[in-house]
């Protein structure tokens, strides 16, 4: 009888044993990889932390946690690639996390692309041949360039909004009515957007110019129409010109546009594309007093995010550029070691 | 006594292994998704070993997300974020200090630290923006044949980046490099910056486009130009200096534009038009001598036109239009003798003639 009972104290001890042991084992798991599920989820307040599924990619993946599938560019730059496999972790951040796009190893470049006239045929200096706009354009967007209106853009020089890696933004000066006939149909269908900067005086001025028709409606379709000056004369003060002259004048470039843009299209322009890119301090400050954030020169560069918002750097495309020379307008990155 | 032994023994083997697991549990947590983690940690320890306590950061919040209750992971994190806190005050003062003693390049550097560690640093953003002069530049000493085009070739790998440097140099539309002339060639960020890409390859001197884009009021007169159309081009571009009195690139183009119609009338002999021209060109540019020379021929070749023409027609007997070309002499040439006399001959058989008629008709 007591062997029996001293059996059964042990049978007992043992199983009590093995319980406890396989209770303490199910806190320490250790799965390999293969053990866990695709699909498998973390949440923390900057991220969502993903194991892919088959079929998984960086559209899926932001329409399902960011609730957009345009934020596609996040998961992209995020991860460093565009591509996702089966298994893969993935980090999804939630929110912007690079607002001035500066890293340890360099800063984020934005190139601002200048077209002015476009025709079947390239003329000149400023009239560019439609079938090489159409190559670059299309270049842009079998390379990944995402291409940003200038709000995004003037938010990004802001420090308020990150903007994709490869973001370009595209403008047209002067206001020539080509861009309905060769960049508008092409632009749409790679769902481009552009920015429009027109000077007044040069609106309704026969066929080859905008009416303010054409940009109202452009505008109401999302294109965004800025300040180019009234007449597209050089704001910077002329040698011998007097100065109460000259003060007048600067004034009525500055000032004129936006009366008309309102009369016209029922908004101010609070952007302003100097003409030939030209300005200088004296410039600067009175193109600010009037109300404008952000100006644009055409100094052959990209521009980082805190570069001056009165003289951001715009590249001007030439007919005669071949694509590479149109390619060599686009770094995205500022190589630089910042320690 | 043995069953109380053998009660004795379990219950203090029993009592040892929950001791045991007690302690198992209150020690470091053993995270289930050690694997989920490992590469994070690795990545936060190379980027930190790197210098990038912003990477490190971020890899070790990848960690936390998955496991928020990874020891390592908070321990680390905390110590990086505590660095970074540390590094971005120093930084921010250094930078502040560097901008009082004038040293930009040096503020420069200490604010984009800043951003690399904090990326939404205010401070050192707006200090960036407004405060931090561009001032990475290098001299080049302009040597014969070189265009803006072949140093910024030389530089920058790109020959339309000489826009950049005519810029910087706040130099005239196609200026004429000259040789032993210093340029500044600056900093282009995203291209290699410091010394020539290459030796210097001296080539012809060459022309190239270099200067702001061009108005399209001028770019019409000058295609209106190009296909001969003067009228048009003028009118383009006087309505253009209407409005720009003091657009130097107007004023030249004016000037080209008379020039180019000046001698092609002149070549197809319509002398009159041709002197019209000049005349204004001579007006724009009174002190260029070859415009003057060449105003002086024309008119030359008009005086003798008309004075021929006076001659034919005198010797035609078709006195009123002979005079009437003599006259045209005097307007290019109010000195101009012979046509003086030959307008008094002619006026005077003019009025005897006249004299006759009534004579005649009495």
């Amino acid at each position: 009888m007591d062997n029996d009972k001293t059996s059964l104290v042990a049978y007992l001890a043992i199983t009590l044993l093995t319980i406890f042991l396989a209770g303490c084992g199910a806190t320490d798991p250790k799965p390999s990889a293969a053990d866990r599920a695709s699909g498998e989820v973390f949440e923390s307040q900057d991220y969502f932390v993903v194991i892919a599924r088959s079929g998984d990619t960086v559209e899926s993946l932001a329409a399902r946690f960011l609730a957009d599938k345009n934020l596609d560019w996040m998961i992209e730059d995020y991860n460093g690639s565009a591509s996702i496999t089966a298994g893969q972790q993935v980090v999804i951040p939630k929110r912007p996390w690079n607002l001035s796009g500066v890293t340890a190893s360099g800063y984020q470049l934005v190139p601002i692309l200048v077209y002015h006239n476009l025709a079947s045929q390239p003329k000149g200096r400023m009239i560019l041949g439609a079938k090489a706009f159409e190559e670059q354009m299309r270049y842009l967007k079998t390379q990944g360039y995402r291409v940003v209106n200038i709000r995004e853009f003037v938010d990004f020089v802001s420090q308020k909004r990150q903007l994709p890696r490869k973001s370009v933004l595209l403008t047209f000066d002067d206001g020539y009515r080509s861009f309905l006939q060769y960049a508008y149909p092409l632009l749409k269908e790679l769902n481009f957007t552009a920015t429009l900067f027109v000077y007044t005086d040069y609106l309704n001025a026969g066929s080859s110019a905008f009416s303010w028709a054409d940009l109202k409606k452009l505008a109401d379709e999302g294109f965004d129409v800025q300040a180019h000056s009234k007449s597209h004369g050089d704001m910077v003060r002329a040698a011998g010109e007097p100065a109460n002259e000259y003060d007048r004048r600067l004034e009525t470039e500055l000032v004129q546009p936006r009366a008309l843009f309102q009369k016209n299209l029922g908004f101010e322009p609070n952007i302003m594309a100097y003409p030939y890119g030209r300005q200088d301090d004296a410039v600067v400050r009175r193109t600010k007093e009037r109300g404008y954030v952000a100006a644009f020169t055409v100094r052959r560069q990209g521009s980082p995010s805190f570069v001056d918002m009165h003289r951001i750097n715009r590249s001007q495309i030439y007919p005669e550029m071949s694509l590479d020379d149109f390619i060599k307008n686009l770094n995205l990155f500022s190589q630089e070691q910042i320690k | 006594m043995r069953r109380l032994a053998q009660r004795f023994a379990l219950a203090t083997g029993l009592l040892c292994f929950a001791a045991a697991c007690a302690t198992v549990q209150e020690g470091p947590h053993q995270s289930p998704f050690e694997n989920l983690l490992a590469p994070n940690r690795e990545k936060a320890a190379s980027l930190a070993a790197q210098g990038n306590l912003r990477g490190a950061g971020d890899a070790w919040k990848v960690a936390l997300t998955i496991d928020p209750k990874d020891s390592i992971a908070l321990e680390e994190s905390g110590k990086i974020e505590e660095r970074i806190k540390q590094a971005v005050a120093d930084r921010l003062a250094r930078g502040e200090d560097a901008l009082k003693r004038n040293l930009y390049i040096e503020a420069r550097n200490h604010f984009l630290a800043v951003l690399a560690l904090e990326p939404s640093n205010r401070e050192a953003f707006v200090a960036l923006q407004t405060r931090v002069r561009e001032v990475r530049q290098i001299n080049h000493t302009v040597r014969a044949g070189e265009s803006l085009a072949s140093i910024a070739q030389l530089y920058y790998g790109d020959r339309s980046r000489s826009e950049v440097i005519w810029e910087t140099n706040q130099l005239p539309p196609n200026p004429k490099l000259t040789p032993g002339s210093v340029l500044k060639i600056p900093e282009i960020p995203g291209l290699p910056f410091g010394r020539p890409l290459a030796p210097p390859v001296l080539t012809k001197p060459e022309v190239t486009e270099v200067g702001p884009s061009a108005n399209p009021a001028l770019v019409e007169a000058k295609e209106a130009s190009d296909r001969g159309d003067y009228f048009l081009a003028l009118a383009t571009l006087d309505r253009f200096i209407g409005q720009n009195p003091r657009s130097g690139e107007a004023l030249d183009l004016k000037r080209t534009i008379l020039l180019q119609q000046g001698k092609t009338l002149l070549e197809q002999n319509k002398l009159g038009d041709s002197f019209t021209a000049l005349t204004q060109l001579a007006k724009l540019s009174p002190k260029d001598a070859s415009v003057s020379s060449l105003l002086t021929n024309v008119r030359s070749r008009l005086v003798q036109q008309h004075y021929n023409q006076g001659i034919s027609l005198y010797r035609e007997e078709r006195l009123p239009e002979a005079v009437a070309e003599w006259r045209s002499v005097l307007q290019y040439d109010p000195g101009h003798e012979g046509a003086k006399r030959n307008i008094e001959q002619a006026e005077r058989l003019l009025k005897g003639l006249q004299v006759r008629q009534q004579k005649q008709g009495r």
